[in-house]
């Protein structure tokens, strides 16, 4: 059984050291949009205050199909966009990680000619779907490396494996 | 006014009171390390900024009956033994009138340091009756009867799960085979130092103080001490251009503001580059009545001081509201460990240059390949060593087997060590992971160290790098983010909180700290802000 997508939960917490053309000082109404693929976008609102170093602190819940492999997060000031970032799924997602773990994230933002303007701090959590058998539940300290997919249709279990 | 910002960027930032949840170094400051003014205010009073005050309370049972009418009349005195084995007094308790099995009263106050070694000695004195209309402090040990002696280490009362300790006590130097009878050391930290409050502000009506803009506000608090003056105990960070700013919370712990009844003095400045901040207006609250603003939702004007132009005190228009307040209870490093959070070392050493030895990174293994991450005992799967006796064997029977070869990567170490750490986070099992690499060369793959670093830096995972020879370490200084600089992968990624330690050997040889002292220093603070941000609570804690 695969599902088509899965849930994450983004939290936008700050940004810091934003600029408009790299010089002047951001003036204020900057909010994030992320997209995890073209059709499937969300942004947070303004922060009307915070200039340069805005904070909003505001989750986005937002569909994750499963074939996306970067989500896009980028800063608009007023109607401009000032800065992207991609974010590997990768970094917050599959592997050994597991489902519901909070991942705290930061990136460098870049703006249209491809200079640096800025960073983003968030979080993002996968939402479980409870699938994932005794990984998430086990209470020995033993390394559960995901099986092959075609072991059994849907349920993950950890064999210990040679590490190297 | 004791301005002593040293940069315009770094003055601007949030000092003190910077709230370590949520990421540990998020949101503009990267002033939630530890270098700032404030903090070095403190160290210049003898203050490490993340000492653990803790109370140690005394008690002994079955002791020697040295009186002949009465029982004895014991009292207990801790020293500290320094390096050159001298014992230094730390304190003493109270005198208990006729009891063999005593539970005294008096706490001693130590400094529990993560990082160094503190030997503790306790001694057990029967006081003659003569001195008993004596203030202890005046008591000379000489003239008393000698009861008993012990000794242990700071962590090993701490680390308990009880956090105390009992000892058999002997007699002075030797541990004989007369029984003394026993002492027990109990540790607490002082509930104070657990309550914290985190309070965003915000002012309304700021005057403005510049000329061609508004003013860029901050606050500063500082608590009012006996004498009279006050002491600066966090500010804010700037916000530019507004006269109704709000800034980022501030948390302040018990210990900076002592109680919640204490006055303290908020001071709004005008942010100048030149360092001379214009005072916009102050005023004078404890917490507490910062708490009854936030509920009654009301705001408390502003107090221009008396100046040459006028005699007396200006109430301003502009005032100051409490948009948040909250009470927390913070959990110490010592609730952690004390819990039974596991501190697991691995250790990574260095196999390019002959001339070192002991310290496999760079090595070919037999099947001619170079590896730059092998086990050191040579198995292909299992990759620990028991104990130090372990490590010695491994490397032993390594240099049997493996050939030199350089360069110096880190790469792969890093992101071995990563995903045992990843590993671990799955099965939510209470283990925070430290990687130990000593090496004498410069590290050859800079950015691929670095991504590795930023990849694990979300992780329960701290990497101590100890740089021994001659090389010049100055890259590796990089790595170690202590300048405020968040590492950035080639992809774009940032560091999530500074995970890494670089001491260079030579420049500790000389001086009184030892390599292993510089290099936990920053332990604690590492792993606080890692099971912080991730609301991770001590075993146990509900």
């Amino acid at each position: 059984m695969s599902k088509s997508s899965s849930v994450i939960e983004i939290t936008v917490i700050s940004a810091e050291n934003l600029t408009i053309n790299r010089r002047h000082r951001v003036k204020g109404n900057t909010f994030i949009v992320v997209k995890s693929d073209p059709l499937n976008s969300q942004s947070t609102g303004t922060d009307p205050e915070g200039g340069s170093y805005p904070a909003w602190n505001e989750k986005l819940i937002m569909e994750l199909p499963v074939h996306v492999r970067f989500i896009t997060v980028e800063a608009h000031s007023g109607s401009k966009v000032i800065g992207t970032a991609s974010i590997p799924v990768s970094d917050f997602a599959g592997g050994h990680l597991p489902e519901n773990y909070l991942s705290f994230l930061s990136y460098r933002l870049r703006d249209g000619n491809g200079d640096k303007n800025g960073i983003v701090n968030l979080s993002v959590k996968v939402k479980g779907t409870g699938n994932s058998g005794c990984a998430a539940s086990c209470s020995r300290p033993w390394m559960g490396v995901p099986a092959d997919n075609k072991v059994s249709g849907g349920m993950v279990m950890g064999i210990p494996v040679p590490y190297m | 006014m004791g301005n002593c910002f040293s940069d315009v960027k770094g003055g601007q930032q949030a000092i003190g009171g910077s709230v370590r949840a949520g990421g540990g170094g998020h949101g503009g400051s990267a002033a939630s390390g530890p270098n700032d003014a404030v903090d070095y205010f403190f160290r210049a009073k003898g203050e490490h900024a993340l000492f653990m005050p803790i109370e140690l309370s005394l008690s002994a049972s079955k002791l020697r009956d040295r009186d002949i009418t009465s029982k004895s009349d014991p009292m207990a005195v801790i020293f500290t033994k320094r390096r050159n084995g001298k014992l230094e007094e730390i304190g003493r308790t109270e005198v208990i009138m006729n009891s063999l099995d005593p539970s005294w009263i008096q706490k001693i106050n130590v400094t529990y340091q993560f990082e160094i070694v503190q030997h503790l000695v306790f001694q057990v004195y029967d006081v003659d009756t003569k001195y008993h209309n004596l203030p202890v402090k005046m008591l000379n040990l000489e003239d008393q009867d000698f009861l008993g002696e012990a000794s242990c280490v700071v962590s090993e009362i701490v680390t308990k799960r009880e956090r105390s300790l009992t000892l058999n006590l002997h007699s002075r130097g030797r541990p004989g085979f007369k029984h003394l009878g026993t002492l027990t050391v109990r540790a607490e930290e002082p509930v104070a130092s657990r309550n914290t409050v985190e309070i965003t502000f915000r002012c309304s009506a700021l005057e403005n103080k510049d000329l061609l803009s508004k003013s860029d506000p901050f606050l500063r608090i500082s608590r009012t001490v006996e004498t009279g003056g006050s002491v600066p105990i966090c500010k804010t960070e700037v916000v530019n251009n507004n006269l109704n700013p709000i800034w980022k919370p501030v948390q302040l712990t018990m210990q900076q503001f002592v109680s919640k009844e204490n006055p303290l003095v908020i001071e709004c400045f005008d942010f100048n580059d030149s360092g001379n901040h214009q005072l916009i207006g102050k005023l004078q609250k404890s917490v507490a009545e910062l708490e009854t603003l936030y509920q009654s939702k009301s705001g408390a004007k502003f107090i221009s001081p008396s100046s040459g132009f006028r005699r007396h005190e200006k109430v301003l228009k502009s005032q100051i509201i409490v948009e948040v307040y909250v009470e927390k209870q913070l959990y110490s490093f010592l609730d952690y460990i004390s819990s039974g959070f596991e501190l697991n070392f691995m250790v990574a050493v260095d196999f390019t240059d002959r001339c070192f030895p002991a310290w496999g990174f760079g090595g070919r293994t037999p099947d001619c390949s170079v590896s730059h991450c092998f086990n050191l005992n040579g198995s292909p799967s299992e990759f620990e060593v028991e104990g130090v006796d372990g490590m010695m064997a491994a490397y032993t029977s390594a240099l049997h087997n493996v050939a030199l070869a350089g360069p110096t990567l880190f790469g792969q170490v890093i992101n071995k060590a990563a995903d045992i750490a990843r590993g671990s986070v799955s099965c939510n099992y209470a283990k925070y992971y430290i990687l130990l690499i000593i090496t004498d060369g410069v590290v050859t793959d800079l950015q691929e160290t670095m991504d590795s670093v930023v990849r694990a830096s979300d992780l329960p995972l701290s990497i101590l790098i100890v740089g021994v020879g001659n090389a010049n370490f100055k890259e590796m200084e990089i790595l170690d983010a202590d300048n405020g600089r968040r590492l950035e992968s080639s992809t774009g990624r940032i560091a999530t909180r500074d995970i890494v330690q670089f001491v260079p050997m030579r420049e500790v040889h000389g001086g009184e700290i030892s390599v292993v002292r510089a290099l936990l220093e920053e332990l604690p603070s590492q792993f606080l802000s890692y099971v912080r941000s991730k609301d991770i609570k001590p075993l146990n804690m509900s």
